[in-house]
């Protein structure tokens, strides 16, 4: 600033001596003293436009208006700070929504892979235009001679998720990892070094079965190996076979999957000493199951290489047409890949329209009250504007009061944005493999609120803006018309509209959440049909162990009555699935005798098998007939005990005992029905009661199966025990995913329930909130308009509460109409989710309150206003106008 | 272009250019001298002209432009196209004279 004051005197003096010497000279010829400076001065021109003028030659006149823009900019705000927070909260609520949900859509869909360069990275699968799968995936001798012959690529690379037993040392317990064979040349192709130790090299992927190495991940280090620095070298046991740890992975490079994060990496060359099937997948070219990358080369496109793949898998299909034929190989970008076959680009794209809705609602909400003020400003603009600004810098001066409204907005937004992450962080997927949806605030989400901020100065900005720098806004100088706001009657009514339908939509939204609420409270009430309490889950696959069939059925028969001598076990289920967990599949079954209608040929039902002590264990009831005893075994005739609702819906009327079904298509073998139990919930505590059958176990086994242990007492207590126990019976065999039923059951059972409902109601409360400012700004555009209104009213005997009274009413009216419509428009939704859920049906009375709180609320956020109505000096009021 | 002219004959301060220029036109271009400021800025900017602060005859501290050779170079080069421009308009009349 100091050079600029400068420059400024300098021009100073320069202008003063030019004028002092012209009028020196005419004195000099003459002209009388004050004469002659009158005329140099006139001859000079505007001294100050002149000045000006060669000062803005200079840049620093531009930061200089721009310093006082925001300096401005900040008074004005800070003038008026209950409408400053009101716009800032609006925005916030904007910023934030679409905050959370870019992290959702990033954590489902658009996040790119954890490598440099990502866009290179394409996938390659072998594909087949007749087949009813819809993979990708390539055959090991495939993937070679593709990574062999192509010329696309600078480097191809496959891997495959897989499950190992994991020791770290020898006699340690075994854990099930999850965990990726890869082909040798992964990590170049992914492009990512190691933190500690090296990556795999090319010799590693030659011979089968010689290079035991692994490389871990990096949490896995963290988590298992405390981050120990010193762990290259050391051994690890890989389903019994000693591996070498040659590596530790970067913290950022999660895996090359989206979901799937694998605790370490073993050489793909490996597979053949680990698994059964290794030696086939490395081998047989109809084993159809890695994952193939490739990286582009730098001077080959995508068609190209399109073509090429076209081309290699045509040749394949002719040399190998016992395997290939009809298969072709093809490249799929990351994002098609992602996108096929999946929910998530719908999803995405709605989540995200959302957010942007709620944008777009809340700068019509701040243009609004930016709006409202135009009245109370419209004196400073005309002012301004008749001493000489320009109309284009009065309106830059106005956008950047915005853009700190958008600024303070945004930053708060990032808390909401943070919060509303939190909250999206409490969602668990249920699958077999532990799937990571990582919701971050990371800087792209920053990035994305940054852009989100500065597209809303302009969406809620300029129009304002534009119209209080208008031409006819100079005759509010000369006296504003008594008609105020009445001046712009479709805007007025437009804006009613908005503020109308925010509550009816906020009441919509809430009334959902309030009815799925009440359904999950009398689901709750109810219960799931059988017992959570006590129990201790545990699941076996022996098969892992490379259990042989006999062997594996003397296991589970033996298995229960072992378990029974724990102490504290009250009794044990064995189960090939139970409710709430992975393992429960849906089949198709057909009854004997029942008639079908046309176009379905089976019955869905949910299925099972179960050892003799299941129901009691879980503490179901036989409605009818017996349960399974230990007699029904491999040898004895085929029975199966249903539920309620298959008993009801297939045999109606009849008494379901000794009939029989089908356990498959009509073509099946038939089991008969020996008992009825009642009925479960299996999957979700909130789902409609659906047919199931048993059937015992021993009569058809299986290697996978989840154990339920009842305790007198907690059952957490019986872990170790339980442990013990299958140690001594096998050392090698693991006990996997040991936990607490009832945690499962509310994990996987009811919290997505719960999650559901939160996020419904926070949207209505986001809906409430959005509407409450709406309403403010409408109402205090109203009151600064009818200003003088009021100071007459005043002025002739109105009291403070009559003034009060006629915004409130006003106010009031416009809640009342929105609460109306959204009192309509959710008794029909009610009866509309009464229709899809037919036996979810609270009564109208119990969620019809939702409507006259939502109208509460708004209304008192019209006091407000009302109130500063109220406070108005009918002399200033009349006066200045 | 009419500044740079002047100040090549000789380096002088804003209003010696000023009285300069009204003489040389003999005033038939009235011209605010004020305006001079502000394109002098603009050639200073520009490194068309340099200035310093120098001591008058009669003791006083005034401001004092001179061309520079970028300056020269532009002054030669806007010449050049102003008798282009000259000689066109002159030929176009001479031909609608005839």
């Amino acid at each position: 600033m100091k050079l600029r004051d400068k420059f400024s005197d300098e021009l100073q003096s320069e202008v003063d001596l030019h004028i002092a010497e012209s009028a020196r000279e005419l004195m000099e010829s003459g002209v009388p003293e004050r004469e002659a400076w009158a005329r140099a001065r006139r001859e000079f021109g505007n001294r100050t436009l002149v000045t000006e003028q060669s000062r803005a030659v200079w840049i620093w006149v531009w930061l200089e208006r721009i310093w006082q823009d925001l300096v401005y900019a900040q008074r004005v705000l800070m003038k008026e700070p209950g409408f400053t927070a009101i716009a800032v909260l609006s925005l916030a609520l904007g910023v934030g929504a679409n905050c959370a949900m870019f992290s959702l859509a990033d954590a489902l869909l658009l996040r790119p892979l954890p490598v440099p360069h990502p866009g290179e990275l394409f996938n390659v699968g072998s594909t087949r235009p007749t087949g009813t799968e819809p993979g990708f995936a390539m055959s090991y001798p495939d993937y070679r001679d593709f990574r062999d012959r192509n010329r696309s690529f600078a480097e191809v690379a496959a891997f495959q998720i897989e499950n190992f037993r994991f020791a770290n040392r020898a006699g340690e317990p075994v854990e099930l990892r999850t965990s990726m064979v890869v082909s040798g040349n992964f990590f170049d192709t992914m492009q990512v070094d190691p933190v500690l130790g090296r990556v795999f090299q090319p010799a590693e992927d030659e011979v089968p079965g010689r290079d035991a190495v692994l490389i871990l991940s990096h949490l896995f280090w963290e988590t298992e190996y405390a981050s120990d620095p010193g762990v290259v070298g050391r051994p690890a046991q890989i389903n019994g076979i000693n591996f070498t740890i040659v590596g530790v992975m970067d913290e950022a490079f999660t895996g090359p999957d989206t979901w799937v994060h694998p605790d370490f990496y073993v050489p793909m060359m490996m597979w053949p000493r680990l698994t059964q099937e290794g030696q086939d997948l490395l081998e047989q070219r109809g084993f159809r199951s890695l994952n193939v990358k490739g990286r582009l080369r730098p001077d080959t496109t995508e068609e190209q290489a399109k073509a090429e793949a076209k081309v290699l898998g045509s040749a394949l299909a002719a040399e190998y047409p016992g395997t290939n034929e009809n298969w072709g190989v093809e490249i799929r970008t990351e994002m098609e890949k992602r996108l096929d076959g999946s929910v998530m680009g719908p999803i995405v794209v709605m989540v995200m329209l959302m957010a942007g809705a709620v944008l777009l609602v809340a700068c019509a909400n701040v243009a609004s009250l930016l709006t409202s003020r135009a009245p109370a400003r419209a004196r400073e603009i005309s002012l301004r504007l008749a001493i000489g600004a320009g109309r284009g810098r009065l309106v830059r001066q106005l956008l950047t009061e915005s853009a700190m409204l958008a600024l303070l907005g945004a930053i708060a937004g990032l808390a909401v944005g943070y919060a509303g992450v939190q909250f999206l962080k409490q969602m668990k997927v249920v699958a077999e493999v532990p799937v990571a949806l990582s919701f971050e605030l990371d800087e792209r989400a920053l990035i994305f609120s940054l852009l989100i901020g500065v597209v809303s100065v302009f969406l809620f900005g300029l129009a304002p803006a534009l119209r209080m720098v208008r031409k006819d806004a100079a005759g509010a100088l000369g006296g504003e018309s008594a008609s105020g706001d009445r001046v712009s009657q479709p805007r007025v009514w437009m804006r009613n509209a908005l503020v109308t339908s925010q509550v009816a939509l906020s009441i919509v939204v809430l009334t959902v959440a309030a009815i799925m609420y009440l359904t999950l409270e009398k689901d709750l009430l109810e219960g799931p049909g059988f017992e959570t309490e006590h129990l201790l889950l545990a699941s076996f696959d022996p098969s892992l162990v490379n259990y042989g069939d006999e062997q594996m059925q003397q296991f589970y028969r033996d298995l229960p009555d072992r378990v029974l001598t724990i102490p504290g076990v009250r009794s044990v289920a064995l189960a090939s699935g139970v409710p709430g967990g992975y393992d429960l599949g849906t089949y198709l079954m057909v009854p004997e005798g029942f008639d079908f209608p046309d176009g379905e040929d089976g019955a869905l039902m949910v299925s099972s098998r179960v050892n003799p002590s299941y129901f009691e264990t879980l503490d179901v009831g036989i409605v009818q007939g017996r349960e399974f005893t230990a007699a029904d075994d491999a040898d004895a005739r085929a029975v199966a005990v249903v539920n309620q609702v298959a008993a009801e819906r297939y045999w109606p009327g009849q008494d379901p005992i000794g009939k029989r079904l089908h356990y498959g298509g009509d073509t099946a073998p038939l089991v008969e029905i020996v008992g009825v139990v009642e009925n479960m919930k299996f999957n979700f505590l909130v789902e409609r009661s659906q047919p199931a059958v048993f059937l015992p176990f021993a009569q058809q086994p299986q290697s996978r199966a989840d154990v339920l242990l009842k305790s007198s007492g907690d059952p957490g207590g019986l872990t170790a025990p339980l442990r013990e126990l299958i140690r001594s019976l096998d050392p090698d065999l693991p006990t996997f995913n040991v936990r607490s039923f009832a945690d499962t059951w509310e994990t996987n059972a009811v919290s997505p329930s719960r999650l559901i409902i939160e996020m419904i109601a926070a949207m209505g409360a986001v809906g409430v909130l959005l509407s409450l400012t709406g309403l403010y700004g409408l109402m205090a555009y109203s009151v600064n308009a009818r200003r003088r209104e009021i100071g007459i009213r005043m002025a002739v005997g109105a009291r403070q509460r009559n003034v009060v009274g006629i915004f409130l009413l006003q106010g009031a009216v416009l809640a009342l109409a929105g609460t109306l419509l959204g009192l309509v428009l959710s008794i029909g939704t009610g009866r509309l989710m009464a229709v899809a859920f037919p036996t979810h049906n609270p009564p109208l009375m119990s969620y019809l309150p939702v409507a006259p709180a939502v109208f509460l609320i708004t209304t008192f956020a019209a006091l407000l206003p009302a109130r500063r109505a109220s406070r108005v000096d009918p002399v200033a009021a009349l006066r200045d106008d | 272009m009419m500044i740079l002219q002047t100040l090549r004959r000789s380096p002088q301060h804003a209003y010696a250019l000023a009285k300069s220029i009204k003489q040389s036109s003999d005033d038939l271009l009235q011209v605010e001298e004020g305006s001079l400021y502000p394109a002098l800025q603009r050639m200073l900017k520009a490194k068309l002209v340099s200035s310093e602060w120098q001591t008058s005859p009669n003791n006083q501290k005034i401001k004092v432009y001179k061309i520079t050779a970028a300056g020269r170079k532009r002054l030669q080069s806007n010449i050049s196209s102003f008798e282009k421009m000259l000689d066109a308009i002159t030929r176009v009349m001479k031909k609608a004279e005839s």
